[in-house]
């Protein structure tokens, strides 16, 4: 964690400290929802979960490095699966600060009053995918705040839901290198995740399936400097994830 | 390099990105990118790219914020010329 003045203004500070605090007062209740819904009305199971829980447990105790999760992208509810996978709801009620941010497409997920409270009490910044560069960089600014204070921030490096079913290393989003730059000593930790039944995009994961993850760390740096030396480092990110899918399609053949 | 000719290498560099030939058509230094040319905003960073290799300059990630129309694209360009 980095004391280091983000440039963030102090009402935006402190409205991100009030939904921290909000989410944090009701996540006994949002995160074992999220688990019931994902476990039973789903059903889904999640081979390998103790080990990759005691992996994300280890570094989080090992370090208080500004952390970025960086997932592939194949269901509309995967930084649920993700954080999911990634912990118990009891573990992040305690270690709530590791219950990762993320930013959700405001039209998809934030249109209705209902659907702006869930994302606020689940660590959501919902961003307009499009918008303009003055929200875009605001909605930035703020997630970059939140990880160099410690928070651990979800973002999925192919910008959407990707539409070969595959890794897409031409879709890297060039805002996600624009993010670990920006905060220094930034890691990342790259989570392929897929359910044996998903075989291209959908909503939600097929009922009953069985996820499987495989996980990466890495520390991304580029040569290059501006838009260049941000696309490189969101083409490494991307360029591990269809690494870690390969691996994924070589383990399940 | 005057302004009228940045703008006609900007206008150029944006013609195969830009999905509304009508605001292509009628495109001046207000033309807004994304909302007016219908420019997809994954592939502006592929626009400042093209901005970089052809007026040989560098673009930094702040200076992209900056970026909503046509002329704010001309402008940053001139000052990176100096």
């Amino acid at each position: 964690m980095t004391n280091a003045p983000t440039g963030l203004p102090p009402r935006a500070r402190l409205a991100l400290a009030l939904q921290r605090a909000v989410g944090f007062a009701l996540s006994p209740l949002t995160t074992l929802a999220a688990a019931v819904l994902l476990r039973l009305w789903l059903g889904l199971r999640f081979e390998g979960i103790g080990e990759l829980r005691r992996a994300f447990r280890r570094f989080r105790r090992s370090s208080d490095a500004p952390l970025l999760v960086c997932g592939n992208h194949l269901t509309m509810i995967d930084s649920a699966l993700i954080a999911y996978a990634l912990g118990s709801p009891a573990w992040y009620v305690l270690h709530f600060k590791s219950l990762p941010w993320n930013v959700p497409d405001r039209n998809n997920f934030a249109a209705k009053p209902w659907q702006r409270a869930l994302t606020y009490v689940y660590k959501c910044l919902p961003i307009e995918r499009g918008g303009s560069r003055e929200q875009v960089a605001g909605a930035l600014a703020r997630f970059t705040h939140l990880l160099r204070r410690g928070e651990v921030g979800l973002i999925f490096p192919e910008g959407g839901r990707s539409r070969s079913g595959r890794v897409e290393l031409e879709n890297a989003a060039y805002g996600v290198g624009r993010i670990v730059k920006s905060v220094p000593g930034c890691r990342v930790l790259c989570v392929y995740l897929r359910g044996d039944a998903q075989h291209q995009y959908s909503a939600v994961p097929a009922r009953g399936d069985t996820l499987r993850a495989r996980i990466a760390w890495l520390e991304p740096k580029s040569d290059q400097s501006g838009v260049r030396g941000s696309l490189d480092i969101a083409r490494q990110i991307v360029s591990r994830l269809a690494e870690l899918e390969r691996e994924h399609f070589h383990a399940v053949a | 390099m005057s302004q009228e000719e940045i703008f006609e290498q900007v206008v150029k560099i944006l013609t195969p990105y830009v999905k509304n030939q009508e605001a292509l058509d009628a495109v001046g230094m207000s033309t807004h990118i994304l909302d007016e040319l219908k420019v997809n905003s994954a592939r502006l960073v592929d626009v400042v790219l093209e901005f970089e290799d052809a007026f040989d300059i560098e673009i930094a990630d702040e200076d992209v914020d900056s970026v909503e129309t046509v002329g704010n694209a001309v402008e940053l360009i001139a000052s990176k010329l100096g």
